[in-house]
């Protein structure tokens, strides 16, 4: 704890003496439209916290730093390094989560993506972008097992200004393809399915959130997420629905969002010690915190 | 496990509590200086616009007038009338610029000058080059960004904003300024 504890003491500093941004987030996950400026380099931070899969012990944390780079004022380049923390226990999934794993922080992934806008929200009245992503991760967010898993993603990111730009309204549509691999776990108990063939699924999601500027520098937003993903053995394999509210702060310094986001509906692939039936919780937790915070320079 | 790594989320955010600074490039007066340099009394007008007031000027701009008061000065050059000085916010990215603007009796602009700006990009928005696509302009001009005002990439919204902003305060001196 004190480790973590220096760390954002250190940051602190770091963010009150640089000067300002301007791709920020709003919103937890639904992204805007808008792109840095030409030159331009952005370091974002994102930390999720999820837990609670309606049976047993389940907390992940999870850790994402972008470094964005304008490379013309329509296009924003990005790489990222994924760090993941995990404490499961008295929790068995089969297929998905092989029993107890707690470790602290450690690398899980990286991604790179490209973001293109068409049209500006300001300029042209409604906003377009897209984006693109490819991410590759050695690590199983869910079960936190060795997991190596590709993935490319696509979305439509749609933006529009009210009110002169005091309410702004984002919307997103994707889809994502992925290819992933599992590694051999010894030892698990007899009939308990954890499958290492190469497996292929496509997922679905789309997203739309409103943030209000309700005094200089803060606003208030609120979104909503869809998410769902298709398999070759049992088609739609989930489904979940989220909602929840943001608090955003921008300013000169630096801006930073502080997200929760409750699962409110889900279903598909469920197991038979969740306490809730009206969600899914294999692949996903009741709910979401988020931090994210971003300087440029 | 909770509780430390909630602690740790919660510690940037605390960094949202520290203030900015507000950047005040002119006070009033003296924007009031810059833009009527020939002025010699200011007399100030709290103007209370109705909500037909409001209306006429959203029928002329095409812009909503958010603000039901509008402080408002008459420029004298001794008996002379040489215009009004109107200051006004618009929406920033992220807080309210603040700025002037001169207009002459027959309803050119005369001026406009950047009062207060506090966004990170577009200090365009106050350089002589970009306000002076504003000088000579009536409301029967398009004010239509990247075509007779040019964009400030990095600051649109700024510039969107202010844009707006100037053609809506001639539309104000059209519907309740033009007969005084």
């Amino acid at each position: 704890m004190s480790q973590k504890l220096r760390i954002s003491t250190l940051l602190i500093p770091l963010l009150i003496s640089t000067s300002v941004i301007a791709d920020e987030s709003l919103l937890g996950r639904v992204k805007g439209s808008e792109t840095l400026l030409q030159g331009a380099f952005e370091l974002d931070q994102t930390f999720t916290y999820r837990d609670d899969k309606g049976s047993g012990n389940y907390e992940s944390f999870n850790s994402k730093t972008e470094l964005e780079y304008g490379v013309t004022n329509k296009l924003t380049a990005s790489g990222y390094i994924k760090m993941q923390a995990i404490d499961t226990s008295g929790l068995w999934v089969d297929g998905y989560i092989p029993g107890p794993e707690k470790y602290s922080l450690k690398a899980s992934g990286v991604e790179g993506s490209l973001k293109y806008n068409f049209l500006s929200p300001a300029l042209d009245d409604f906003g377009l972008s897209g984006y693109v992503s490819l991410a590759y991760d050695w690590l199983d967010p869910h079960s936190g097992k060795d997991k190596d898993t590709t993935t490319l993603e696509l979305q439509l990111l749609t933006q529009k200004y009210f009110m002169d730009g005091q309410i702004i309204w984002m919307g997103n549509a994707g889809i994502e393809t992925t290819y992933a691999k599992r590694a051999a776990i010894a030892n698990l108990p007899d009939g308990f399915e954890w499958p290492t063939d190469p497996e292929m699924e496509i997922g679905l999601m789309a997203g739309t959130g409103v943030s209000y500027r309700f005094t200089e520098n803060w606003f208030i937003g609120a979104e909503v997420i869809y998410e769902t993903e298709f398999e070759t053995e049992v088609g739609q394999e989930r489904y979940s629905w989220y909602a929840g509210p943001s608090l955003h702060y921008g300013g000169q310094n630096f801006w930073a969002t502080l997200t929760w986001l409750p699962q409110i509906y889900g279903g598909g692939e469920q197991f038979s010690a969740q306490d809730d039936m009206d969600l899914h919780l294999i692949e996903k937790t009741k709910q979401e915190y988020m931090v994210k915070f971003g300087i440029d320079f | 496990m909770q509780n430390n790594w909630l602690i740790v989320m919660a510690l940037p955010m605390v960094v949202m509590a520290v203030p900015g600074f507000a950047m005040e490039y002119l006070a009033i007066e003296q924007a009031q200086q810059l833009i009527f340099s020939d002025g010699d009394v200011f007399v100030e007008h709290l103007v209370k616009l109705s909500d037909a007031d409001k209306d006429q000027i959203k029928a002329i701009s095409g812009k909503k007038q958010r603000w039901d008061e509008q402080r408002i000065w008459r420029v004298q050059k001794q008996e002379q009338h040489l215009g009004w000085f109107i200051v006004d916010n618009v929406v920033g990215k992220h807080e309210f610029i603040t700025y002037g603007v001169g207009i002459s009796p027959t309803g050119h602009v005369v001026g406009v000058e950047v009062m207060t700006y506090r966004e990170t990009h577009g200090d365009e928005v106050r350089e002589q080059a970009w306000r002076e696509h504003f000088t000579n302009k009536t409301v029967n001009d398009a004010f239509k960004l990247n075509d007779d005002i040019p964009n400030i990439t990095g600051a649109t919204l700024s510039a969107r904003n202010l844009t707006d902003g100037v053609k809506r305060l001639l539309a104000l001196h059209q519907a309740v300024l033009s007969d005084e």
